[in-house]
């Protein structure tokens, strides 16, 4: 009950107090450039997600049973952007040979991933809270969620935006960032939530 | 043949590259180590001096509260008589982990709080680490809360737009003092 | 002479014609997370700027070695090396900048502005030129985070280079340790250091800065997209993301 307890309050900061995107500015490239459209921002979420967790799942032990092991925790980011791209690499082949239709919906975005910070991000950060397997897989699923959340969130911001009369000094890059900002805001607004519920 | 050469020579190259990368970095590691472990000590030092004041020497022991683990240095005067305690509590907050070293005498009374490591909003939360919140708990004694409006004795003054650091402050300090107390008690 | 003139302008292009925060729009995640406070985003310019210049140099010695197949690992191999070190003598000598970039010291290698300087400079030029290349865009990567930061901390906080002396103490025994505005420091508008204000400053600052390039006739900033990004050789959509996206819905 404790563990489900903990569980469910790492994956609510994830999402909400925490949000990768919007709190801790990981992953902005993805969340600026891919998310015109619901659908595309979508995507490239779901890749996200399931590249985060697939990440996590394969750092963890390779962090606990060989870098801490032998004292190698130096290793550890060459080794984690290593393993990201190659794991990247694979899936993509893997999709793109056996399973046609998710390389079409989600494949497409795998590249893109490999340089995205919030995938590195998120394996660095399990291990600097010292977080158990359970605990890191839920947070990288809460991330990824989080990411997936402010994706939509904002690109139905920006499908608005298309149709409204914007002063030309802030047309393009800056109106986003704009509407960024106010999206961040409402944010906010989760703060303080996770604790009162799980005291 | 051509196709075999084709995949080793890149990969021969990228595994040349990645030892030659690995080797630099265990070079650097080891020219590094010791100073990284020093810094870390000697702010852990200088950390426990500011919270026990007056204290020349330290000896540590482990205590067990609940299930946990907790360090506990007893602080020596110059004549190797204790004269208070200093204990490292960590706890979660906005930003991430805290850990907090408390100061106690030996009656108890709080005579030191240092913020070792937090990562919050620079401007909210970082204001933990300014001496006037810090201040809020000298003197005080047993668990505390966090108010916005301290009445009574056991009340921290919240920081301004920074109550869940606040809060984690004061979890850690309670934390602490539950672990002077169960060193107290087992040297009874 | 000649030779020269050019090395100036590899340098100066990457202050201002294409600094890569304000026109490139790359490196927006730590431009925006380091910009709290003025003091660790000098910081962070600096420990990328380092990293910048050494990978810049060691890919342009080795651009005709490295197969291109296998060439963007080898890059990240050796971008992860030079940001591990610089994080290894960070921690060694200026403990309290690793405490104050946190998670954003090792993100470093992810940071587009590198591995987009190896593709498109380091990887096909002398490595006189990559190294000035690498030092004019980690001057403008830093400037850009110090304007940011700048603004951000004085309104956000009402103070300016607080925890400067960190970074300074390293070279010399100093106590300036940073200005507090009045006023200010006492009524500081929070929301500034906050996420939203990150956004907003950054918003603001492209738009100042399309003003100025449109006065001179230049194009504005904008996200390029596949053109700016680092990947777009690897990658299987060649051309917008948003056309590919296109092409296969239907």
């Amino acid at each position: 009950m404790e563990m489900t307890k903990e569980l469910f309050s790492v994956l609510l900061t994830a999402i909400l107090t925490q949000n990768f995107v919007l709190a801790k500015f990981l992953g902005i490239c993805p969340f600026l450039g891919v998310s015109k459209k619901v659908k595309t921002a979508s995507g490239m979420s779901l890749a996200v997600i399931f590249v985060m967790v697939l990440a996590t799942a394969v750092t963890f032990p390779i962090n606990k049973y060989l870098l801490v092991k032998f004292n190698l925790e130096y290793l550890q980011t060459i080794v984690f952007i290593l393993v990201i791209a190659a794991l990247v690499q694979l899936v993509e082949i893997v999709l793109k040979k056996y399973m046609k239709s998710l390389y079409n919906a989600l494949g497409i975005y795998l590249p893109l991933i490999t340089t995205n910070c919030a995938v590195l991000g998120v394996v660095l950060l399990n291990i600097e809270s010292n977080y158990s397997f359970a605990t890191s897989m839920v947070n990288s699923l809460g991330a990824g969620l989080g990411f997936l959340l402010a994706m939509v969130m904002f690109a139905g911001v920006r499908e608005r935006l298309e149709s409204c009369d914007i002063p030309k000094a802030l047309q393009g890059l800056p109106i986003t960032l704009i509407a960024a900002s106010l999206v961040s805001v409402s944010f906010l607004g989760f703060t303080g939530v996770v604790e009162s519920i799980f005291g | 043949m051509k196709n075999i050469k084709e995949i080793l020579v890149p990969a021969f190259a990228l595994f040349l590259i990645c030892l030659v990368a690995t080797a630099l970095l265990g070079g650097t590691n080891e020219l590094t180590a010791d100073k990284i472990a020093q810094v870390a000590e000697e702010a852990a030092a200088k950390a426990r001096m500011s919270v026990c004041e007056g204290a020349v020497d330290f000896q540590s022991a482990e205590i067990n509260v609940g299930d946990s683990v907790y360090v506990c240095y007893t602080a020596l005067d110059a004549e190797g008589n204790s004269i208070g305690y200093a204990v490292t509590t960590q706890d979660k907050s906005y930003g991430g982990t805290i850990e907090v070293m408390t100061g106690f005498d030996t009656e108890g009374k709080i005579t030191g709080v240092e913020i070792l490591t937090i990562s919050d909003t620079p401007g909210l939360g970082m204001n933990a680490k300014s001496e006037n919140f810090r201040n809020n708990y000298l003197g005080k004694t047993g668990e505390l809360t966090v108010s916005k409006t301290p009445t009574a004795e056991n009340e921290i003054q919240a920081i301004t737009g920074a109550t869940i650091t606040s809060d984690a402050v004061t979890r850690c300090v309670n934390a602490a003092t539950a672990v002077i107390e169960a060193a107290k008690g087992g040297a009874n | 002479m000649a030779e020269k003139k050019s090395l100036g302008k590899e340098f100066t292009k990457g202050l201002v014609a294409e600094n890569p925060v304000l026109r490139l729009v790359l490196g927006t995640c730590p431009t925006l997370a380091v910009s709290t406070s003025v003091s660790s985003a000098i910081g962070m310019g600096l420990a990328a700027t380092i990293v910048l210049i050494c990978s810049n140099i060691v890919i342009s010695a080795l651009r005709k070695v490295i197969p291109s197949k296998v060439r963007i690992p080898a890059y990240i191999v050796v971008i992860a090396s030079f940001v591990t070190i610089i994080q290894l003598i960070v921690k060694a000598f200026v403990p309290a900048l690793d405490s104050a970039l946190g998670v954003y010291l090792p993100l470093i290698v992810v940071n587009c502005i590198i591995l987009g300087r190896a593709e498109a400079f380091a990887s096909k030029n002398a490595v006189l030129a990559s190294a000035v290349d690498g030092l004019g865009m980690g001057v403008g990567f830093t400037a850009a985070l110090f304007l940011m930061a700048t603004v951000r901390e004085v309104l956000g906080a009402g103070t300016f280079m607080v925890g400067i002396n960190d970074l300074l103490s390293v070279f010399s025994d100093t106590t300036f340790n940073g200005f507090t505005i009045p006023f200010l420091s006492e009524n500081p508008m929070i929301i500034f250091v906050l996420a939203p204000g990150g956004f907003f400053v950054f918003g603001i600052m492209i738009a100042l800065s399309n003003m100025l390039a449109e006065k001179k006739g230049k194009k504005r900033a904008e996200l390029r997209g596949c053109e700016a990004c680092p990947m777009a050789s690897t990658c299987s959509m060649n051309g917008s993301c948003e056309e590919k996206d296109k092409e296969v819905s239907e």
